[in-house]
């Protein structure tokens, strides 16, 4: 969810409210979904603040946080209304180059007048930081450019350029500036080229914003000129362009920072942008006029769950920025163009509940007759769990994620290619396989309790995952039980004795068959095969662990294991 | 091992009163009728058969045609003699002692303690252990125990028990069992489809960034296993596209089939709701409550707050006319009732599968304000597709924060604690 830092000074000014407390302030901010983190009325100016709403953009400043409160605090109600004049700044998309396939899109707008103090600089660069990490996936589907629009000389070019046929001089921050360079090396050396290099890789040329003047704006989506793609307090007027992918991005990002500077009285000009024939029709232009939707009085009335009169849901829309025109049961209503957010009538409901105050309606759940219950398996295995326990074992609990180390090589087991879930993103190996048997994870819990008093009896009940191709995810989670037993020494009689009392407990028969397994001992394993009807199944695996593993866990004591299918144990008692 | 002899009910009745055999031998003329012993033995309290039987083997008696006629009358009861010496504690003559052992007046037992015991006694010494012979045979009444160190603690000892973590989420189970919810579940690797796209999350949009996600390198594509599942696909891509039948206006893109196949770590427990309101796994009734608590996983680096494995507490509630105030009071009965919260707070939120969206601060008594539980109204993007058309409330907790409140935690990763002594100290809730 995105941060955000701003001025309690400006964001009154904007709001036209100011705030004596600050629980006053947070009741606020909840109009615009957003949560005071750090700083308080009393503290100053500087606040910081959470906004929970990852597909609202426009809540992502100072200005969209005001906006909302405004309309429920400042009698600012209905939708705000941003005009749009002609302007004559052209930019020219170039399909002789290769800008269709690197970026191929880009929408642009001027705001003219703008008064653009410090604060103003911080919430501009805060909110395009914002868009594009968040809303623009770290650039790769919004990248935006703002510029000082008095050094442009129409018409902008947007094309490709092969990465050493140009140069500009990147902008720098506030410690670096740099000189002139080309676009190859502002990939390999600029701290943003190696940030978002990625985002043009395997591209022979790189997409370029360049003037009338051969005035390089920017490489998008990695960094702006010094000369045009600086924005100081000197600045009056701007060029903002957003360029990616896909419009149904591009557009409300324009229009969210578009509106964040028209509210704080900038003036809106359109630009011409052409795009080439093989484009098809592109609509890119700027445009700011309210969007258009209906809502049903009655369904929404219905849903609330309280009594509220149809005049004070229209007002409540109007607080949330819309205007509404009723016909009947049917409100038309207009709302603003930064909203991208509007899909369903339930989007509209929210904001009307925003409006009213969550905590202003009494929780009350209706009566509903229903049964509870626990699913079954459940139930027996947690029974199972009261039956081990009070046999004098200490239950664990491991995670399901683990690595092929400990679930094969350490058990002395030939690591398989395909018979185990394996994650493709891991952030750390140790957390890069599922189990697939139960084992090794009270293995591992034994290797780290050496220090600890013996003997220890351990059990774990777990789900291991087994690859299933014929079902719907390709893998089956199978309810597993371990127990482990060690001390100084140990007798094979005891985790026989306990296999016995557990099984017996729940009035399993069973029988141990000799079997070979390399993870126990020649001759000190057995399959544990349980008894169904008047055949047995194998349902586990009983021995005391080989010493060449309890070497690889550096266990320095023997220890006695069993694994059993608890999958298989539950079947058998279901019948 | 030593022997101690221990006289029996039978053999004490003898001790005092004398041996039936004896008494009436002594009373018997010279020749009587067995009728008339009979009846002489039962007037004084003898049991006959016992005292035939022995008179007989003794060769006091002979019997011959019915008659009675007495050959020896003993000098002296020896075996009544031999009772009150073992009584006394005193040596008996081997023979005897067999006789007695085997007529079942006098009983064996095997106890080592006891001879020692019996020697601390005759010698007037403090006894540290008593034992079931001087139980039984009373000796302790002349013995002087020695007082214990009853103040000294006991050695520790480790009692077997439940995992405290497992045991914390098996009670707040059964809590929401209380309250008329119905467990469901689903598979640890799911369908990106039901984690994601059946919960209207857009592909290739930042609302399924709303977690960061483990993808699968091995299996990678799942299967579509029924009719019933490709209709319900088919469904959640035309409202992903154009709304479908929703009343949406949709995502508007091209949705992509393939990505929506691809099988992933399940990030949320809000994946199986889907499963159950379409049935294809599980079955639902309305109206119904249905809880899970299952286990999560998210590409975190581990850290004192943060795992790659998490439980993951949730569910959904579906009846006819159910609103936003039933949501609120739903959501305010359940933090009651697990978390001894003392009041809660709600807050505007945003999950691409509810609307509206909210979050819930509860009051708790030691930690204040703590946000607890986040939950909405599915959106009809969600619902419709998976052919419910009535309402339904879902709601998801922080199950492992209030868990670690529960059991004195700091550090999320105790929770699946590695170490043996934590798990042996933690106490029982």
């Amino acid at each position: 969810m995105p941060t955000l830092e701003i001025s309690l000074k400006d964001l009154e000014k904007l709001a036209g409210k100011g705030f004596n407390t600050t629980e006053e302030l947070e009741e606020a901010l909840m109009f615009a979904k957003a949560e005071l983190d750090q700083g308080a009325i009393e503290e100053g100016d500087d606040l910081k603040l959470d906004s929970k709403d990852t597909n609202r953009p426009d809540l992502w400043s100072t200005e969209g946080v005001a906006r909302e409160v405004a309309g429920r605090l400042s009698g600012q109600k209905g939708c705000p209304n941003y005009e749009v004049s002609k302007g004559d700044l052209v930019v020219n998309v170039d399909g002789g180059s290769q800008i269709k396939k690197v970026r191929p899109f880009t929408v642009c707008a001027v705001v003219k007048g703008l008064d653009i103090t410090n604060e103003v600089i911080l919430q501009m660069i805060q909110l395009q930081e914002k868009i594009a990490v968040t809303f623009g996936r770290n650039r790769k589907e919004v990248a935006i450019g703002v510029y000082d629009y008095n050094k442009i000389k129409s018409p902008i070019t947007y094309k490709t350029f092969k990465p050493t046929e140009l140069k500009f001089k990147p902008l720098g921050d506030d410690e670096t500036s740099y000189e002139e360079m080309t676009l190859a090396d502002i990939i390999e050396k600029h701290p943003k080229g190696k940030e978002f290099k990625h985002l043009l890789e395997g591209e022979s040329e790189y997409p370029i914003f360049i003037d009338a003047d051969n005035q390089v704006l920017s490489m998008p989506p990695i960094i702006n000129s010094d000369y045009t793609g600086k924005v100081t307090s000197e600045t009056k007027d701007v060029f903002i362009e957003c360029s990616g992918f896909e419009l149904r991005f591009l557009i409300p990002a324009l229009n969210t920072i578009v509106a964040a500077l028209a509210d704080r009285g900038g003036k809106v000009e359109s630009v011409i942008t052409n795009y080439p024939d093989k484009y098809g029709e592109v609509n890119a232009e700027i445009n700011m006029n309210p969007k258009e939707t209906s809502v049903s009085l009655k369904k929404m009335k219905k849903l609330i769950g309280i009594d509220i009169a149809d005049n004070e849901i229209i007002e409540l829309l109007e607080q949330a920025r819309y205007n509404v025109q009723q016909d009947g049961d049917e409100l038309n209503l207009q709302y603003p163009c930064y909203r991208q957010d509007i899909m369903h009538w339930r989007d509209v409901f929210e904001d009307v509940m925003i409006s009213y105050g969550y905590n202003k309606i009494e929780p009350k759940m209706k009566k509903m007759a229903t049964k509870g219950s626990l699913i079954e398996k459940n139930v027996f295995v947690d029974k199972l769990s009261e039956v081990l326990a009070g046999m004098g074992m200490q239950e664990v609990l491991s995670y399901n994620l683990t690595n092929k180390e400990d679930l094969f090589e350490k058990m002395r087991l030939p690591v398989p290619d395909k018979e185990v879930a394996e994650i493709e993103n891991v952030v750390s190996k140790n957390w890069s396989v599922f189990r697939s048997w139960l084992l090794p994870s009270v293995m591992e819990f034994l290797s780290k309790n050496k220090h600890n008093e013996y003997p220890q009896e351990v059990f774990e009940i777990g789900d291991v995952i087994v690859i299933d191709e014929k079902s719907e995810t390709k893998t089956r989670d199978v309810r597993k039980l371990a127990i482990a037993l060690t001390n100084s020494v140990v007798n094979y009689e005891q985790i026989a004795s306990q296999l016995n009392a557990l099984l017996s407990s729940i009035g399993v028969e069973y029988k141990l068959d000799v079997i070979d397994y390399v993870s126990f001992i020649n001759g000190r394993v057995a399959s544990i095969n349980l008894k169904d009807g008047e055949k047995y199944v194998t349902a586990g695996i009983m021995g005391e662990i080989h010493p060449q593993v309890l070497n690889n866990w550096q266990i320095e004591t023997p220890v006695l294991a069993l694994e059993l299918d608890l999958d298989v144990l539950f079947k058998l008692i279901s019948k | 091992m030593t022997r101690k002899h221990v006289i029996t009910k039978e053999g004490q009745q003898y001790l005092e009163q004398g041996m039936p055999e004896n008494k009436l031998v002594n009373i018997l003329g010279p020749e009587t009728p067995v009728k008339e012993a009979k009846a002489l033995a039962e007037k004084n309290g003898i049991n006959f058969g016992v005292a035939l039987q022995w008179m007989k083997q003794n060769n006091w008696v002979e019997m011959e045609k019915g008659v009675l006629f007495v050959r020896k009358k003993p000098k002296q009861d020896k075996l009544k003699d031999a009772l009150q010496a073992l009584d006394k504690g005193k040596a008996v003559d081997a023979t005897i002692l067999t006789i007695l052992l085997r007529r079942k007046l006098v009983e064996e037992i095997k106890d080592d303690h006891s001879s020692k015991a019996k020697q601390i006694l005759e010698q007037g010494k403090e006894l540290t252990n008593i034992d079931p012979s001087l139980i039984k045979t009373g000796l302790w009444k002349n013995a002087t125990l020695k007082p214990y160190n009853v103040t000294a603690t006991g050695k520790r000892i480790y009692p077997g028990k439940k995992h405290p973590y497992r045991a914390f989420l098996e009670d707040t189970k059964l809590k929401l069992v209380e309250m008329g919810f119905q467990e469901m579940t689903g598979p640890n690797i799911e369908m990106e489809f039901w984690n994601f796209d059946a919960l209207y999350q857009a592909q290739n949009h930042p609302s399924r960034d709303w977690t960061e996600t483990y993808r699968m390198f091995y299996p990678k594509i799942g299967n579509v296993v029924n009719e019933k599942m490709e209709k319900i696909i088919d469904n959640v891509a035309k409202t992903h596209e154009n709304g479908g039948k929703s009343g949406s206006t949709g995502w508007k893109y091209k949705w992509e089939r393939a990505q929506a196949m691809q099988l992933m770590p399940r990030a949320h427990d809000t994946a199986i709701s889907p499963r159950y309101l379409s049935e294809i796994s599980g079955e639902i009734e309305i109206p119904g409550k249905y809880f899970s608590l299952v286990r999560c996983y998210r590409p975190d680096v581990i850290d004192a707050t943060h795992g790659v494995e998490f439980n993951q507490f949730g569910g959904i509630i579906v009846d006819k006319n159910l609103s936003f105030r039933d949501l609120l009071g739903l959501l305010k009965d359940a933090v009651m009732e697990i978390s001894d919260a003392e009041d809660v707070k709600f807050y505007p939120d945003y999950y691409p599968f509810t609307e509206p969206s909210v979050q819930i601060s509860a009051k708790h008594p030691e930690l204040g304000w703590v946000e607890l539980a986040g939950a909405g109204i599915f959106r009809e993007e969600v619902t419709k597709p998976l052919g419910i058309d009535e309402t339904v409330l879902a709601w998801g907790f922080g199950i492992d924060r209030l868990a670690m409140f529960k059991l004195g935690i700091t550090d999320i990763r105790d929770l699946f604690s590695r170490d043996l002594a934590l798990l042996r100290n933690s106490k029982v809730i």
